[in-house]
């Protein structure tokens, strides 16, 4: 694909989002490169690396507790994209704070921290201890709140689709760090996306993400059942993206807030829509687990237009 | 990650596709350099660009020459349905070699192999790579038609649920794949002799069983749907033991070779050792 006439970001240049600067635009998403230090020995024939270019690596969301997660099976694949219910499985706050993010600042990945938490209050210890412990740590650049996974009992979807409860789970986080870009990311299960956006920025975020994944079902005609244990999933992939981009686009048209893109980009082109409709970055999720490179193409295609 | 060769991401093209039994594909995918990696390792196939699956699909490694990495499959959903239509000359997305291998050889040390069905690559690779020098190697099928009587050479066992099939000056014993060790008086190794198998999970289970009852160690390569192949999905877990817990492992990053006695799923409580016996 050519530049397009239209294009005048330069994507792998460093940009501010709040207090912080991001080294680039592309990033990858929660839950889809793992807490970012599984791939740091892959290769191609011309030694590209798959963290070339990011501007961002979101973690796996980390939680109060160590999760176990779901029962198997997690994954179903589907037409155009896949359901998943994962359950968060995580290490642990603690462990994260002491192994996971000390690793990735000695790799010099960057990185921004998911986080999830079952009552809104919960973000604030957990946002103050990272305040704590990383405080001089380069490559930790923020925080993403996960407030619409909709596969945990707990909370999941209803946890964020309410204004007010994003409100809350956004100050509690924003009084703890005065200094780190923070994000909430967005569910796309809601009448009014723009509405959680426009409460969330009230609150105090830098940026909102949209979108998370849309609740989904199949069902084994083997046995009549849905695929997954807990009948729903979230879906990803190929088809949401333009329920994606209908997402942001309300965002972008009516909350006052940037906005990073995020649902079914695999390609330059799914990552161009986003930024036409205004977006400030994108992430790459579901891609990334098929093509540990997905995001670092993307961004190397961008870049060579930035500086051309 | 333990000395494992690194994981290399290319898209190769593909010089050979087609059956080497009734049931079993083989496809020989050439890339853009030296492919390197350890039996019991496996690659992720997908179709390159927009034609790509959503998730890219596991294979073990059945062999490598120089820049030549091939696989065998079984026609079982849509990802290996479109696999099995791949002409030569097709471009093929492949991302590997991933997991923990089977263990070297060790001196003193009395391997048996055992391959069920489509399970057959990692035992396949593994004797390839280092032969058998007072070792075993033993293959169970369905049927003789099902077996890749080409691949396999002289010193396999072969044994078929059923006795059609087998082809002339060729031999197999119908019955499930263990029983081939479990006759041999000859292996009473103890803890010198490590059983290494892959198949379906009676197979699996009855291998467990007979390292149990033999004394042996025993190692599974595991088969699981799988998302990413590189451990950061957390798609594929499998429950290990650690000691006095259980604890969730990943499939593809984590394994696919796993120790059977830290594998709840194998026990002898999970009772199916005797209960079917090994089908492939």
């Amino acid at each position: 694909m050519n530049r397009p006439a239209w294009w005048r970001l330069e994507a792998n240049e460093p940009f501010r989002l709040g207090p912080r600067m991001l080294p680039g635009r592309v990033w990858t998403a929660s839950g889809c490169f793992g807490y970012g230090l599984q791939a740091h020995e892959f290769t191609t024939a011309n030694g590209a690396s798959p963290y070339a270019g990011l501007g961002a690596v979101v973690t796996k969301t980390v939680t109060p507790l160590p999760r176990e997660g779901n029962p198997m099976p997690r994954l179903v694949e589907t037409a155009c994209g896949a359901l998943n219910s994962i359950g968060l499985e995580n290490v642990g706050f603690a462990a994260f704070l002491e192994t996971v993010l000390p690793e990735l600042e000695a790799r010099g990945v960057p990185t921004i921290v998911s986080l999830a938490a079952t009552t809104p209050e919960d973000f604030g210890p957990m946002a103050r201890r990272l305040h704590e412990r990383a405080a001089g740590f380069a490559h930790w650049h923020g925080v993403e709140l996960n407030l619409s996974c909709p596969n945990v009992a707990e909370g999941g979807h209803d946890f964020g689709s309410s204004p007010a409860t994003v409100a809350r789970c956004v100050a509690a986080a924003r009084a703890e760090l005065p200094d780190r870009a923070l994000l909430a990311k967005l569910t796309p299960n809601t009448a009014d996306i723009a509405q959680l956006a426009a409460s969330a920025r009230e609150a105090g975020v830098d940026a909102v993400s949209a979108i998370n994944t849309v609740v989904g079902l199949d069902v084994d005609l083997r046995t009549g059942q849905p695929y997954l244990p807990r009948r729903f999933g979230g879906y990803s992939g190929a088809a949401i993206l333009p329920i994606a981009l209908a997402k942001v686009d309300q965002i972008a048209r009516g909350a006052g807030v940037p906005v990073v893109g995020v649902g079914g980009i695999a390609t330059v082109e799914d990552a161009l829509k986003f930024f036409a409709l205004g977006a400030v970055a994108v992430q790459v999720g579901t891609a990334q687990m098929r093509d540990p490179f997905a995001a670092a193409r993307i961004a190397a295609a961008l870049g060579q237009w930035s500086s051309s | 990650m333990n000395g494992r060769p690194a994981p290399l991401a290319c898209v190769g093209e593909v010089i050979a596709n087609g059956l080497v039994s009734s049931a079993f594909h083989r496809l020989d995918i050439a890339l853009d350099r030296v492919f390197t990696f350890q039996p019991g390792q496996f690659v992720m196939i997908n179709e390159p660009g927009p034609l790509a699956w959503t998730f890219s699909r596991p294979f073990s490694v059945l062999a490598a020459d120089d820049r030549i990495v091939s696989i065998l499959y079984r026609v079982v959903g849509r990802g290996t349905q479109a696999m099995a239509g791949l002409a030569p000359g097709r471009p093929v997305s492949v991302l590997g070699p991933l997991g923990e291998p089977f263990p070297a050889p060790v001196d003193g040390q009395t391997t048996v192999l055992l391959g069920g069905g489509v399970g057959l690559p990692p035992v396949y690779a593994w004797w390839q790579r280092w032969g058998l020098d007072g070792d075993v190697a033993c293959f169970g099928a369905r049927d003789g038609g099902e077996v890749p009587w080409g691949l396999l050479g002289g010193p396999w066992r072969i044994s078929v649920d059923s006795p059609g099939c087998v082809p002339a000056g060729r031999q197999a014993t119908t019955g499930v794949v263990t029983s081939l060790v479990d006759r041999d008086d000859a292996l009473r190794g103890g803890e010198r002799t490590v059983l290494l198998a892959c198949g379906p999970q009676p197979l699996l289970r009855a291998a467990a069983d007979l390292a149990r009852r033999r004394g042996w160690r025993c190692l599974v390569s595991l088969e699981e749907h799988m998302g990413c192949g590189y451990g950061v999905c957390k798609g594929c877990v499998v429950r290990v033991a650690d000691g006095d817990t259980v604890r969730n492992a990943t499939c593809c990053h984590d394994g696919p070779v796993f120790d059977a006695a830290r594998l709840p799923d194998l026990a002898a409580e999970a009772g199916g050792a005797d209960a079917g016996g090994a089908k492939a």
